[in-house]
Protein backbone atom coordinates (compact mmCIF):
# COMPACT_ATOMS: atom_id res chain seq x y z
CA UNK A 1 0.00 0.00 0.00
CA UNK A 2 1.33 3.37 -0.86
CA UNK A 3 1.95 5.65 2.09
CA UNK A 4 1.19 9.27 1.54
CA UNK A 5 3.70 11.44 3.24
CA UNK A 6 2.22 14.02 5.53
CA UNK A 7 2.50 17.40 3.92
CA UNK A 8 0.96 19.33 6.77
CA UNK A 9 2.93 22.54 7.16
CA UNK A 10 4.16 23.11 10.68
CA UNK A 11 3.07 26.48 12.04
CA UNK A 12 6.02 28.20 13.75
CA UNK A 13 5.17 29.31 17.31
CA UNK A 14 7.16 32.46 17.99
CA UNK A 15 7.17 35.10 20.65
CA UNK A 16 7.36 38.57 19.22
CA UNK A 17 10.64 39.95 20.50
CA UNK A 18 11.18 43.00 18.32
CA UNK A 19 10.20 45.40 21.11
CA UNK A 20 12.39 43.67 23.69
CA UNK A 21 15.41 45.71 22.66
CA UNK A 22 13.45 48.94 23.16
CA UNK A 23 12.32 47.90 26.64
CA UNK A 24 15.76 46.71 27.63
CA UNK A 25 17.44 49.92 26.50
CA UNK A 26 14.79 51.99 28.22
CA UNK A 27 15.58 50.16 31.46
CA UNK A 28 19.32 50.63 30.96
CA UNK A 29 18.88 54.37 30.36
CA UNK A 30 16.71 54.61 33.49
CA UNK A 31 19.29 52.88 35.65
CA UNK A 32 22.15 54.91 34.19
CA UNK A 33 20.33 58.16 34.99
CA UNK A 34 19.27 57.15 38.49
CA UNK A 35 22.50 55.35 39.30
CA UNK A 36 23.63 56.12 42.79
CA UNK A 37 26.27 54.09 44.52
CA UNK A 38 25.96 53.50 48.21
CA UNK A 39 29.05 54.58 50.11
CA UNK A 40 27.74 53.27 53.41
CA UNK A 41 25.79 50.05 53.68
CA UNK A 42 25.11 50.21 57.42
CA UNK A 43 21.58 48.94 58.04
CA UNK A 44 19.79 51.40 60.30
CA UNK A 45 16.22 52.20 61.32
CA UNK A 46 16.16 55.91 60.64
CA UNK A 47 14.07 58.18 62.84
CA UNK A 48 10.98 59.64 61.17
CA UNK A 49 10.42 63.37 60.77
CA UNK A 50 7.88 65.70 59.19
CA UNK A 51 10.49 68.24 58.16
CA UNK A 52 12.86 66.84 55.55
CA UNK A 53 15.22 68.73 53.29
CA UNK A 54 17.17 67.53 50.30
CA UNK A 55 20.67 66.43 51.15
CA UNK A 56 23.37 67.34 48.65
CA UNK A 57 25.03 64.49 46.83
CA UNK A 58 28.63 63.70 47.73
CA UNK A 59 28.21 64.92 51.31
CA UNK A 60 30.44 63.16 53.81
CA UNK A 61 28.68 60.46 55.80
CA UNK A 62 29.05 59.41 59.42
CA UNK A 63 26.92 56.40 60.31
CA UNK A 64 26.18 54.88 63.70
CA UNK A 65 24.80 51.35 63.70
CA UNK A 66 22.07 50.11 66.05
CA UNK A 67 22.83 49.10 69.67
CA UNK A 68 22.28 45.46 68.62
CA UNK A 69 25.33 45.70 66.38
CA UNK A 70 27.48 47.61 68.85
CA UNK A 71 26.83 51.23 67.80
CA UNK A 72 29.76 51.11 65.40
CA UNK A 73 30.74 54.48 63.90
CA UNK A 74 31.75 54.50 60.24
CA UNK A 75 32.97 57.45 58.18
CA UNK A 76 33.01 58.17 54.46
CA UNK A 77 34.01 61.20 52.42
CA UNK A 78 30.96 60.58 50.24
CA UNK A 79 33.07 59.25 47.40
CA UNK A 80 34.65 56.17 48.93
CA UNK A 81 33.25 53.27 50.89
CA UNK A 82 32.86 53.93 54.60
CA UNK A 83 35.42 52.72 57.12
CA UNK A 84 34.90 51.99 60.82
CA UNK A 85 36.49 54.26 63.42
CA UNK A 86 36.89 53.42 67.08
CA UNK A 87 37.63 56.69 68.83
CA UNK A 88 36.27 60.21 68.83
CA UNK A 89 39.72 61.51 67.92
CA UNK A 90 39.59 59.53 64.69
CA UNK A 91 36.28 61.22 63.80
CA UNK A 92 37.85 64.63 64.50
CA UNK A 93 40.87 63.76 62.35
CA UNK A 94 38.63 62.55 59.53
CA UNK A 95 36.32 65.57 59.66
CA UNK A 96 39.20 68.04 59.94
CA UNK A 97 40.88 66.52 56.89
CA UNK A 98 37.67 66.70 54.86
CA UNK A 99 36.99 70.30 55.94
CA UNK A 100 40.58 71.29 55.15
CA UNK A 101 40.07 70.08 51.58
CA UNK A 102 36.62 71.62 51.22
CA UNK A 103 35.52 74.09 53.93
CA UNK A 104 31.91 74.06 52.68
CA UNK A 105 31.57 70.26 52.76
CA UNK A 106 28.28 69.10 54.27
CA UNK A 107 28.13 66.16 56.64
CA UNK A 108 25.34 63.62 57.04
CA UNK A 109 24.72 61.80 60.30
CA UNK A 110 23.02 58.50 59.54
CA UNK A 111 22.18 56.97 62.90
CA UNK A 112 19.78 54.30 64.11
CA UNK A 113 16.89 55.76 66.11
CA UNK A 114 17.70 53.50 69.08
CA UNK A 115 21.30 54.67 69.38
CA UNK A 116 22.14 56.25 72.76
CA UNK A 117 22.32 60.01 72.33
CA UNK A 118 25.74 59.94 74.02
CA UNK A 119 27.17 58.42 70.85
CA UNK A 120 25.53 61.02 68.58
CA UNK A 121 26.64 63.77 70.95
CA UNK A 122 30.26 62.65 70.62
CA UNK A 123 30.01 62.74 66.80
CA UNK A 124 28.32 66.17 66.87
CA UNK A 125 31.05 67.45 69.16
CA UNK A 126 33.74 66.11 66.85
CA UNK A 127 32.11 67.86 63.87
CA UNK A 128 31.81 71.12 65.80
CA UNK A 129 35.47 70.94 66.77
CA UNK A 130 36.37 70.31 63.14
CA UNK A 131 34.54 73.54 62.10
CA UNK A 132 31.94 71.76 59.98
CA UNK A 133 29.36 74.28 58.77
CA UNK A 134 26.28 72.23 57.90
CA UNK A 135 25.07 68.91 59.26
CA UNK A 136 22.14 66.87 58.00
CA UNK A 137 20.40 64.32 60.18
CA UNK A 138 19.17 61.62 57.83
CA UNK A 139 15.54 60.67 58.40
CA UNK A 140 12.57 58.88 56.91
CA UNK A 141 9.26 60.56 56.19
CA UNK A 142 6.87 60.57 59.13
CA UNK A 143 3.35 59.66 58.17
CA UNK A 144 0.04 60.42 59.87
CA UNK A 145 -0.39 56.84 61.06
CA UNK A 146 3.30 56.47 61.86
CA UNK B 1 23.64 35.77 -29.87
CA UNK B 2 22.62 34.46 -26.56
CA UNK B 3 22.41 36.94 -23.65
CA UNK B 4 23.74 35.77 -20.36
CA UNK B 5 21.78 36.90 -17.38
CA UNK B 6 23.82 38.48 -14.62
CA UNK B 7 23.72 35.73 -12.08
CA UNK B 8 26.03 37.40 -9.50
CA UNK B 9 24.70 36.55 -6.04
CA UNK B 10 24.25 39.45 -3.65
CA UNK B 11 26.03 38.97 -0.34
CA UNK B 12 23.79 39.83 2.56
CA UNK B 13 25.56 42.02 5.12
CA UNK B 14 24.17 41.84 8.63
CA UNK B 15 25.38 42.79 12.03
CA UNK B 16 25.08 39.86 14.35
CA UNK B 17 22.74 40.92 17.11
CA UNK B 18 22.21 37.58 18.76
CA UNK B 19 24.31 38.46 21.81
CA UNK B 20 22.79 41.93 22.25
CA UNK B 21 20.08 40.62 24.54
CA UNK B 22 22.68 38.92 26.75
CA UNK B 23 24.76 42.08 27.06
CA UNK B 24 21.71 44.23 27.71
CA UNK B 25 20.37 41.99 30.45
CA UNK B 26 23.82 41.78 32.00
CA UNK B 27 23.92 45.59 32.17
CA UNK B 28 20.43 45.75 33.65
CA UNK B 29 21.30 43.23 36.34
CA UNK B 30 24.52 45.12 37.14
CA UNK B 31 22.70 48.45 37.57
CA UNK B 32 19.90 46.86 39.56
CA UNK B 33 22.30 45.23 42.00
CA UNK B 34 24.67 48.17 42.51
CA UNK B 35 22.17 51.02 42.35
CA UNK B 36 20.35 52.22 45.43
CA UNK B 37 17.40 54.48 45.95
CA UNK B 38 18.96 55.93 49.03
CA UNK B 39 17.20 58.11 51.55
CA UNK B 40 18.51 61.54 50.68
CA UNK B 41 16.44 63.79 52.88
CA UNK B 42 16.69 64.81 56.46
CA UNK B 43 16.78 67.55 59.05
CA UNK B 44 19.48 70.13 58.50
CA UNK B 45 21.13 72.47 60.88
CA UNK B 46 23.87 74.99 60.39
CA UNK B 47 26.54 75.37 63.00
CA UNK B 48 27.53 78.89 64.08
CA UNK B 49 30.42 80.52 62.31
CA UNK B 50 33.54 81.37 64.27
CA UNK B 51 32.67 84.69 65.80
CA UNK B 52 34.33 86.10 68.85
CA UNK B 53 31.51 88.58 69.31
CA UNK B 54 28.89 85.90 69.93
CA UNK B 55 26.78 87.19 72.78
CA UNK B 56 26.58 85.00 75.83
CA UNK B 57 23.10 83.60 76.35
CA UNK B 58 21.88 83.37 79.90
CA UNK B 59 19.65 80.48 80.81
CA UNK B 60 16.78 82.79 81.76
CA UNK B 61 17.03 84.46 78.32
CA UNK B 62 16.35 81.20 76.53
CA UNK B 63 13.82 78.41 76.36
CA UNK B 64 15.38 75.29 77.84
CA UNK B 65 14.15 72.02 76.34
CA UNK B 66 15.72 68.99 78.02
CA UNK B 67 14.97 65.55 76.55
CA UNK B 68 15.06 62.81 79.17
CA UNK B 69 15.50 59.06 78.85
CA UNK B 70 12.20 57.61 77.67
CA UNK B 71 11.32 60.73 75.70
CA UNK B 72 9.74 62.92 78.38
CA UNK B 73 10.73 66.58 78.56
CA UNK B 74 11.79 69.13 81.10
CA UNK B 75 10.56 72.37 79.56
CA UNK B 76 12.08 75.32 81.42
CA UNK B 77 12.29 73.00 84.39
CA UNK B 78 8.67 71.83 84.17
CA UNK B 79 7.97 68.20 83.33
CA UNK B 80 6.08 67.33 80.15
CA UNK B 81 5.12 63.75 79.26
CA UNK B 82 6.09 62.40 75.85
CA UNK B 83 2.41 62.08 74.84
CA UNK B 84 1.86 65.80 75.47
CA UNK B 85 4.83 67.06 73.46
CA UNK B 86 3.08 67.15 70.07
CA UNK B 87 0.20 69.24 71.44
CA UNK B 88 1.79 71.39 74.11
CA UNK B 89 5.42 72.12 73.16
CA UNK B 90 4.87 74.52 70.26
CA UNK B 91 2.02 76.49 71.92
CA UNK B 92 4.24 77.03 74.99
CA UNK B 93 7.12 78.22 72.81
CA UNK B 94 4.82 80.46 70.74
CA UNK B 95 3.53 82.04 73.96
CA UNK B 96 7.08 82.67 75.19
CA UNK B 97 8.28 84.02 71.86
CA UNK B 98 5.35 86.46 71.73
CA UNK B 99 6.98 88.28 74.65
CA UNK B 100 10.49 88.05 73.17
CA UNK B 101 10.72 86.81 69.56
CA UNK B 102 14.52 86.68 69.70
CA UNK B 103 14.62 84.08 72.48
CA UNK B 104 16.67 81.07 71.40
CA UNK B 105 15.62 77.52 72.14
CA UNK B 106 18.30 75.36 73.72
CA UNK B 107 17.76 71.67 73.01
CA UNK B 108 19.63 69.48 75.47
CA UNK B 109 19.42 65.69 75.55
CA UNK B 110 20.31 63.28 78.32
CA UNK B 111 23.13 60.96 77.18
CA UNK B 112 20.97 57.96 78.15
CA UNK B 113 18.05 59.08 75.94
CA UNK B 114 17.90 57.72 72.43
CA UNK B 115 18.66 59.58 69.21
CA UNK B 116 15.03 58.95 68.20
CA UNK B 117 13.80 60.81 71.32
CA UNK B 118 15.94 63.83 70.42
CA UNK B 119 14.97 63.83 66.74
CA UNK B 120 11.27 63.66 67.67
CA UNK B 121 11.55 66.90 69.65
CA UNK B 122 13.89 68.59 67.16
CA UNK B 123 11.43 67.81 64.35
CA UNK B 124 8.60 69.45 66.29
CA UNK B 125 10.76 72.50 67.00
CA UNK B 126 11.57 72.77 63.29
CA UNK B 127 7.90 72.61 62.32
CA UNK B 128 6.69 76.14 61.55
CA UNK B 129 4.64 77.55 64.40
CA UNK B 130 1.22 78.27 62.90
CA UNK B 131 0.00 80.24 65.88
CA UNK B 132 0.37 83.88 64.84
CA UNK B 133 3.18 83.18 62.38
CA UNK B 134 5.80 83.11 65.14
CA UNK B 135 9.03 81.49 64.10
CA UNK B 136 11.82 80.09 66.25
CA UNK B 137 14.88 82.01 65.08
CA UNK B 138 17.57 79.99 66.81
CA UNK B 139 17.68 76.40 67.98
CA UNK B 140 20.92 75.58 69.72
CA UNK B 141 22.05 71.99 70.32
CA UNK B 142 24.95 72.15 72.78
CA UNK B 143 27.09 69.06 73.23
CA UNK B 144 27.93 67.56 76.63
CA UNK B 145 31.44 69.01 76.42
CA UNK B 146 30.08 72.51 75.78
CA UNK B 147 27.60 72.18 78.66
CA UNK B 148 30.39 70.94 80.97
CA UNK B 149 32.57 73.89 79.93
CA UNK B 150 29.79 76.33 80.81
CA UNK B 151 29.24 74.70 84.20
CA UNK B 152 32.98 74.77 84.85
CA UNK B 153 33.16 78.45 83.90
CA UNK B 154 30.32 79.16 86.30
CA UNK B 155 32.06 77.14 88.98
CA UNK B 156 29.15 74.77 89.37
CA UNK B 157 29.96 71.16 90.28
CA UNK B 158 27.83 68.64 88.36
Amino acid sequence: MAVIRGRVKKSGGEIFTASMADIVFLLIVFFVLTYNTEVDRTQVDLPETWVRKNIPKKAAVISISSPDTGEIVRVSTGEEMSLPVSTNEEVITFASTVVAQDPTKEFIIKADEDVHYEKVDAVLDALKQSKVKTIYLLSDQRTVDG
Amino acid sequence: MGVFKNSKREIESEIFTGSMADISFLLIIYFMVTSVFSATRGLDFALPEDNTETPEIKQEDSIDVFVQPGGDLQLDGNPMAKEQIADKLLPYIAETLRENPKKPVILRTDPEATYGNMIYVFDILRTPVEDGGIKIETISIPTQREISNIWTMLGVAQ
